[in-house]
């Protein structure tokens, strides 16, 4: 999987954020990651704690928050929430949980979205 | 006293979005040196390489290849013996390329003599899916020695697909797989797409694909 290039991708976009806003600590990151990336969290936050360390980054806690797939029925005009059954596989996913239809369009579930992060820094005005 | 504070910063950077903007610089880099790329997705051993290969000893046009693969170069290694510029994309542990893996190929690769550029990517039906690379078309090709519940156990990438291959079909048999239903099973998730079944051992139905590779560069140009 590719849970590691994505790590790196992370780690390089919170960092450089960071060091814009003259950083000296970042104390939270929270990331949006879809149900469709294939990613796994736990595998994300593991990575993402090795490669922080000697950075800004090192000690942050990072806050994934899951998006469910959303999707639009070409068929029948349904929107909203697919079915994930949990299995591994996805074509409960792409079935209109209205009509049964396949012919679906996904409007959400695959972003990978570094969202917002916490940061310490001197308070010149104190 | 030195005072700290906390403060929230905005980012709102999608990895995903970054991808596909690289991807769209990636095409404009192919459309100023009039290149039309073809992304080649599928499953493990499907046939990739072999079809590729076969459209390089029977196209008219200036053909690049850019060849991904996990660890080993072995692909860019038999396609460099049909004398066309390739060059060869170790993902490492990476289970897909990304639009920033191709663009480094591309700076090895002489663009301006090229005007038909594939690039295979890793063998998986999964991963690919979601990473665009800046290609004009992608091809997925399957075979029926993987099953044929291949499509429904893996329907994204058969969603966006602009054109499906189903290979193999001279083991169908052997295999007991039912090519039909694949390529049905294709047509309700992607009702538009074009699928053409294949041997890459008897040449069936080869020449369609290469007919339907050409549509869609002429409707490119
Ligand atoms: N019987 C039969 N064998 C085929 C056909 N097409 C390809 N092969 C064989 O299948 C094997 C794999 O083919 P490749 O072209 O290397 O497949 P690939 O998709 O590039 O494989 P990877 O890059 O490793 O994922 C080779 O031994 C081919 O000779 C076909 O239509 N029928
Ligand atoms: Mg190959
Ligand atoms: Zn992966
Ligand atoms: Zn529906
Ligand atoms: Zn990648
Ligand atoms: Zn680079």
């Amino acid at each position: 999987m590719h849970e590691l290039s994505m790590a790196e991708a992370i780690v390089e976009t919170v960092l450089d954020v960071a060091e814009k806003n003259d950083a000296q600590e970042i104390v939270e990151v929270t990331i949006e990651v879809g149900e469709l990336t294939m990613l796994n969290p736990e595998q994300v936050k593991f990575l993402l704690g090795v490669l922080a360390e000697d950075t800004l980054l090192e000690g942050a806690e990072i806050i994934i928050e899951e998006v469910p797939v959303e999707i639009k029925c070409r068929s029948c005009e349904f929107t909203g929430l697919a079915n994930t059954d949990g299995s591994d596989h996805y074509l409960a996913i792409v079935l209109c949980p209205k009509c049964d239809e396949r012919n679906v369009e996904i409007l959400k579930g695959r972003e990978c979205n570094v969202k917002t992060i916490k940061i310490e820094k001197s308070d010149e005005n104190a | 006293m030195k005072m700290h504070k906390i403060a929230e910063v905005e980012v709102q950077h999608d990895i995903m979005v970054a991808n596909r903007k690289l991807a769209r610089k990636n095409q404009k880099m192919l459309d100023n040196n009039q290149v039309y790329a073809v992304d080649v997705v599928g499953a493990i051993g499907s046939g990739k390489t072999t079809l590729i290969e076969a459209l390089i000893d029977s196209m008219d046009y200036n053909i690049g290849v850019i060849a991904g693969d996990v660890i080993s170069k072995y692909d860019a290694g038999r396609f460099e013996n049909h004398e066309v510029p390739v060059v060869g994309l170790n993902t490492g542990k990476e289970c897909h390329l990304d639009a920033h893996l191709v663009e480094h190929a591309f700076h090895d690769l002489p663009l301006g003599d090229i005007d038909l550029l594939f690039i295979e990517n890793v063998g998986n039906l999964i991963c690919p899916v979601d990473f665009e690379l800046g290609s004009h078309m992608r091809m997925v090709v399957i075979s029926v020695t993987e099953g044929d519940d291949t499509v429904e156990k893996h329907p994204l990438i058969f969603k966006d697909a602009d054109l499906v291959v189903i290979n193999k079909v001279d083991l169908a048999d052997a295999v007991g797989a039912d090519s039909d239903k694949m390529v049905s099973d294709v047509k309700q998730l992607n009702p538009d797409v074009q699928v053409i079944k294949t041997s890459l051992k008897t040449e069936k139905g080869f020449d369609e694909v290469k007919k339907a590779i050409e549509i869609f560069i002429n409707e490119n140009s």
